[in-house]
């Protein structure tokens, strides 16, 4: 019950925010070569179950994803596999470049523990509040479900509205009237 | 014309003073960086070069990364050999240098010259590997000097843990006729990787061959290579002024002991402000003097540069006395000033007690031009002068005796 609906929540209002990242920007720590960061967010390459980002020295990723306008952010889907999927996200807004030692410094705006099921691809649904005016948006994977050597993400998208959008819908409206 | 920051880490311990390699392990090393550094600035204008040493009494840095190499070569001279190299402090001292970077967007990269047994043990080695992988630095390693059991191998570990898609390199140089600087030339740490930086090291090999085949300057025909031709000129300059550099410092030496104070106080400004103008002479005053209080200073000097405001109120101390000897009024006034910011009542009693003695007052004032001490207002302002010292003779004695 509750999967359909946080499903239809996200058709109901939500877009997927795929066209609105500024790829010139979009960076990512400690990713393998051969398994790279657009595996999981491009488009057709995150379908693919074969193609998954991979990390590299250890166990953990940063990933820094810009985007071109402001955004409200509202749900986030990360799909991975059952054993090296990651299992805790640290979400921070607004933060550009930051590293493996200064991501313990702030508070995230955000932190999900994802189980088995949000790996098969149910959503999880952020703090509505802290991700109202998002220019970017950087992710902090501290460790994996089984806590093996490297982390296996096969698909991440971000689930939102952008913030001129909302404007131009309410316009319309009071044009109708 | 990778857009990069690099850390180079030169090995300044007592193996350097070896003559191996021609005319000292030192040397060759020091010629190696300044080629080093014009091989960067040159494939791109925006990269940029930092200079540490890892031996000596610690990991010192001697120039965070700039694109400046007058700045670079300046800091070169004057250079101390002696105690032992840290390669891990001086690999992670690099790293957070090339994390506080000005432009975010310059790739990473350290270069590390390993002169001298290795102390450490690998594993810490590829833990130190692992984790310049981890925030994507990339290596360079050049193996020369040393050659004791075990070092290879370290290095090597070092390497494949860093390693990410053959950025970085390692370079093994033994001794013999071949200077340092030319068998780097044709490695991949100076080719940067096989693309931009090869036109510089073609021609400074060119140069340094001293190939005249064709009647043409520098043996290429400018009209079938310009940017060649150019490119070998350029470094013929560069050397030209470093040798004019090596010897203005040579003449300053001579005149140095004559300067005393005021060249301290003069250095002083000098490494305060971040890209001083016509850094190179007056960064060679400072790297001159070498005495003891002068290295204490540069220390304080240097951290302040680099945001501690711990130093700060020591250097301000320091100019107030050079300053109060020309000027009275001046005196009064950081007085003044000094009393709000320290409230040290110290300096204060000895600046009343130096404009108490009249007799020094006096002289000052006579040297001071337009000012006639024998003039009512004159006598009249350091009477004054002195009643306000006596005053405050009398406050101290009161409170003492209150205690």
């Amino acid at each position: 019950m509750s999967a359909a609906e946080s499903t239809t929540a996200i058709q109901r209002s939500q877009v997927d925010l795929l066209d609105f990242i500024d790829w010139s920007g979009v960076e990512c720590l400690n990713q393998s070569s051969s398994h790279s960061l657009s595996n999981a967010l491009k488009q057709g390459y995150r379908e693919d179950e074969g193609l998954n980002l991979e990390s590299d020295a250890d166990e953990q990723l940063l990933i820094y994803v810009p985007f071109t306008q402001v955004i409200k952010l509202h749900a986030i889907v990360i799909k991975g596999s059952e054993e090296e999927g990651p299992k805790t996200v640290k979400l921070f807004t607004n933060k550009e470049h930051m590293g493996f030692s200064n991501v313990n410094d702030f508070p995230p705006s955000d932190t999900a523990v994802l189980s088995p099921d949000n790996l098969k691809g149910r959503p999880v649904v952020l703090k509505y509040v802290k991700f109202q005016n998002v220019r970017s948006l950087t992710i902090f994977i501290e460790d994996n479900q089984s806590d093996s050597e490297t982390t296996k993400i096969q698909m991440i998208a971000l689930y939102g509205s952008t913030v001129e959008t909302t404007d131009m819908k309410g316009l319309k409206k009071i044009e109708e009237h | 014309m990778v857009l990069e920051a690099t850390m180079i880490c030169i090995d300044n311990s007592e193996w350097m003073r070896n003559g191996d390699y021609s005319p000292s392990r030192f040397q060759a090393q020091a010629d190696a960086v300044n080629l080093i550094c014009g091989a960067k600035t040159q494939s791109n204008p925006e990269n940029t070069v930092g200079v540490l040493t890892m031996a000596g009494k610690g990991v010192r840095v001697l120039v965070t990364p700039t694109s400046d190499l007058g700045k670079i070569l300046a800091c070169m001279h004057g250079l101390e050999i002696g105690g032992e190299m840290n390669l891990a402090a001086g690999i992670q001292v690099a790293q957070l240098a090339l994390k506080h970077r000005q432009n975010k967007k310059q790739q990473q990269r350290i270069i590390v010259f390993a002169g001298s047994p290795i102390k450490h043990d690998k594993k810490s080695l590829e833990m130190i590997g692992r984790k310049l992988k981890k925030n994507s630095v990339a290596l360079d390693i050049v193996n020369f000097g040393e050659d004791d059991e075990g070092k290879m191998e370290k290095l090597e570990a070092l390497l494949a843990a860093v390693n990410n898609n053959d950025t970085s390199h390692i370079v093994h140089v033994s001794a013999g006729p071949n200077a340092l600087s030319d068998v780097l030339m044709s490695t991949p740490i100076f080719t940067g990787d096989g693309e931009g930086g090869s036109g510089f090291a073609a021609a400074a090999a060119a140069a340094a061959a001293a190939g005249g085949v064709s009647g043409f300057e520098f043996g290429v025909d400018p009209n079938l290579d310009p940017e060649l031709a150019l490119a070998l000129r350029v470094s013929m300059e560069e050397e030209r002024a470093r040798q004019e550099a090596a010897a203005k410092k040579a003449a300053e030496e001579a005149s140095k002991q004559e300067k005393g104070g005021e060249e301290q106080s003069s250095s002083q400004e000098a490494t305060m402000t971040e890209h001083a103008s016509g850094g190179t002479s007056e960064a060679d005053n400072k790297k001159n003097d070498l005495s003891d209080d002068d290295n204490a200073l540069l220390q304080q000097a240097l951290a302040m540069s680099m945001d501690e405001p711990a130093s700060s109120h020591d250097l301000q101390d320091m100019e107030m006395p050079d300053v109060a000897a020309d000027d009275p009024e001046l005196a009064l006034a950081l007085q003044l000033s000094v009393q709000d910011s320290t409230k040290d009542s110290s300096s204060q009693t000895d600046m009343s007690k130096l404009l108490a003695d009249q007799s020094f007052v006096s002289s000052i004032l006579a040297s001071l031009p337009g000012v006639d001490p024998n003039d009512p207002s004159v006598k009249e302002v350091l009477a004054s002068m002195q009643s306000q010292s006596e005053k405050q003779d009398e406050d101290k004695a009161t409170e003492e005796e209150e205690k």
